[in-house]
């Protein structure tokens, strides 16, 4: 009864979203794409923590595969949308060859290299004048689609549909098993037969490859990149803030959080043109504080209360 | 014994490469140093949180910021120099350090690490957001005419204020060091910071000495903000770097080894400014650290694998 409750509403959700462009303004499409695309981020990040690994180096990846989708196109002579996929590959190879290294890490120290590695990218991007056109960044001929709002639109979404699908794989099946284990405790995982470092690579790859696919559809949407624009901290710290309000280890937690949250700060930035990202912080220290579940498990005591049988 | 031996070597590795550098450019030797001194002085009071409290603190640079607003502010109300306002504002973020303590870092000690991370990378973005809140992201100094003396040696000029860090970070490392040895006080947040449980069993207040340890270590970054005021334009996002610059320093030294960060941070300091030197390498002196951090990690990933 509950289970098809909850697929009814994630119908009229989909179908919402992706009919958003037939009634809705430039404005709020815009709004709805940035949601999106921390939406997914959020999404991704808490893929990877559901092996209880907190990675800093979202934005990294993100701004990896943004560049390799804008040079795939520049240097490659790729079109837009290969371009795209190429990026998706190129970040997930990227996660691949370093997850060898570090995947042997654990807590801080994880979280640590992860944020050094994002910097690292940036830094050798900003540093290749000739390939990558250095701190001032690189513009490309044309927008995909020739800038058409509805499809970009979709396009975002196209991106969120992915992450929601890599996220319902990871949920539904061996995967949930297997980062659970791991998360719980590594030792008793391991002496039932999980082998952890080819999860956590697996883990690490998907995750990895699904922020590069969203950087090649943020940057071929803007049709141009620039180190501080991909790669600012924007772009870990949100969805970060997003999945712990919405709460973690879950597909729906971020999906609230990425809506309210995403909401809230649109209208605060319109408010408060300076510090507007106040907010975030904030919620962070409360979320971890008082509701290190989120707000989806303050939502299922609530129902619980109000409703006995529904335990 | 081969300890001692690769020891032996590393010293003479050091002493060639610095005699070396001296010969061949002075400026990398002279401006490492100076901004070792800096990074040290910083990373010290981390390293004492980190080796006591047991807690990253990634919101260590962004309390040096607010040190540094407040120790601006100050000056600009009450027209002094900066170096007057050094004990004032250390005393002001103690005081404020040991409040979000108390407030925030103190409930997460028993949640998992992860928690304490992601908390006080929380801290960071809501004390960087508030500044930018209030003073926006323009730039602030002090115009000083002190900061910049400079000497001469032959036909080779160089700022010289910047060696004020030097003497400061040797006081902070040593003057901890004797503080965790030689005090009552000292031993016991020791003895908390090797092992909570017994220190509690022996009668120590665990809780009080975690909040003493972490209003020290503010105190000594509020003292580092002030003075940092003298030498830099500060925005909301100063400090910053220098919490990952610390954090690297003390995982080179190893965690609970104060002293060993003045080590580390010459190294980090010596080798960002041997890339400055030159045109082609200059833009990537950044990238040092940041290699050196990983390099640093998985080192001692490794080693603890094989032993």
């Amino acid at each position: 009864m509950k289970r098809n409750m909850s697929k009814l509403f994630s119908l009229i959700f989909g179908i919402l979203a992706v009919a958003l462009p037939f009634f809705a303004g430039d404005y709020p499409l815009q709004v709805g794409r940035n949601i999106m695309m921390y939406m997914a981020l959020a999404i991704t990040w808490d893929m990877l923590l559901r092996s209880g690994q907190v990675s800093f180096g979202i934005a990294g990846l993100f701004g990896l595969g943004a560049y390799a989708s804008i040079l795939g196109v520049i240097h490659g002579g790729m079109p837009s949308w290969v371009s795209i996929v190429f990026a998706a590959i190129f970040a997930g190879l990227v996660a691949f060859i370093i997850g060898f290294l570090i995947l042997r890490l654990r807590a801080m120290y994880f979280s640590i290299v992860t944020l050094a590695l994002g910097e690292i990218f940036r830094i050798i991007v900003q540093n290749l004048h000739e390939f990558t056109g250095g701190p001032e960044g690189i513009v490309m001929q044309g927008v995909i689609f020739g800038g058409n709002a509805n499809r970009l639109y979709w396009l975002t979404l196209a991106g969120l549909g992915i992450a929601l699908g890599g996220s319902y794989w990871f949920e539904n099946s061996k995967v949930h098993f297997a980062l659970t284990a791991i998360r719980n405790n590594e030792i008793s995982a391991q002496s039932s037969g999980v082998n952890i470092f080819r999860w956590l690579l697996l883990a690490f790859v998907v995750t990895s490859a699904i922020q590069g696919l969203l950087g090649g559809i943020f940057v071929q949407s803007y049709g141009f990149a620039t180190p501080d624009t991909v790669f600012t901290t924007d772009f870990m710290l949100l969805p970060i803030a997003m999945a712990l309000l919405g709460g973690i280890y879950s597909t729906t937690g971020p999906i609230f959080g990425a809506l309210l949250l995403g909401i809230v700060s649109e209208w605060l930035k319109l408010k408060i043109p300076y510090g507007h990202l106040v907010v975030y912080g904030i919620m962070i220290i409360i979320v971890i504080l008082f509701m290190p579940r989120g707000l989806r498990q303050l939502l299922r005591q609530g129902l619980k209360t109000t409703n006995g049988r529904s335990a | 014994m081969v300890v001692k031996r690769s020891k032996a070597i590393l010293a003479a590795i050091l002493i060639a490469v610095s005699i070396l550098l001296i010969v061949w450019k002075p400026t990398v030797l002279i401006y490492g140093l100076q901004a070792a001194a800096l990074y040290a002085a910083i990373a010290i009071p981390m390293g004492l949180v980190l080796g006591i409290v047991h807690i990253v603190n990634l919101a260590h640079g962004e309390f040096m910021m607010l040190a540094a607003y407040t120790a601006y502010n100050a000056c600009k109300a009450f027209g002094i120099d900066p170096l007057l306002a050094i004990v004032p504002t250390a005393v002001v973020t103690a005081i404020f350090g040991w409040v979000i303590f108390q407030l925030t870092i103190r409930r997460a000690l028993k949640a998992p690490e992860l928690n304490q991370l992601i908390l006080t990378f929380g801290l960071a973005i809501a004390f960087t957001q508030t500044i930018n809140l209030i003073f926006t992201s323009q730039t602030y100094k002090i115009p000083l005419d002190y900061v910049s003396a400079s000497m001469t040696i032959g036909d080779l000029t160089f700022g010289i204020w910047s060696f004020v860090f030097v003497p400061v970070a040797i006081i902070f490392a040593y003057g901890l060091q004797y503080f965790l040895t030689k005090t009552i006080t000292g031993k016991a947040a020791l003895a908390v910071g090797q092992n909570p449980r017994g220190a509690a069993i022996v009668g120590i207040d665990v809780y009080r000495t975690y909040g003493l340890v972490f209003a020290i270590a503010t105190a000594l970054v509020g003292a580092m903000g002030a003075l940092f005021l003298t030498k830099s334009a500060i925005f909301p996002i100063v400090g910053s770097p220098f919490t990952m610059k610390s954090f690297c320093l003390i995982a080179m030294a190893g965690i609970g080894n104060i002293p060993g960060i003045l080590g580390a941070s010459v190294l980090l300091g010596v080798a960002e400014n041997f890339l400055r030197a030159f045109r082609g390498t200059r833009d990537w002196a950044e990238i040092v650290f940041f290699v050196l951090i990983i390099i640093v990690i998985l080192g001692r990933s490794l080693k603890g694998r094989k032993s």
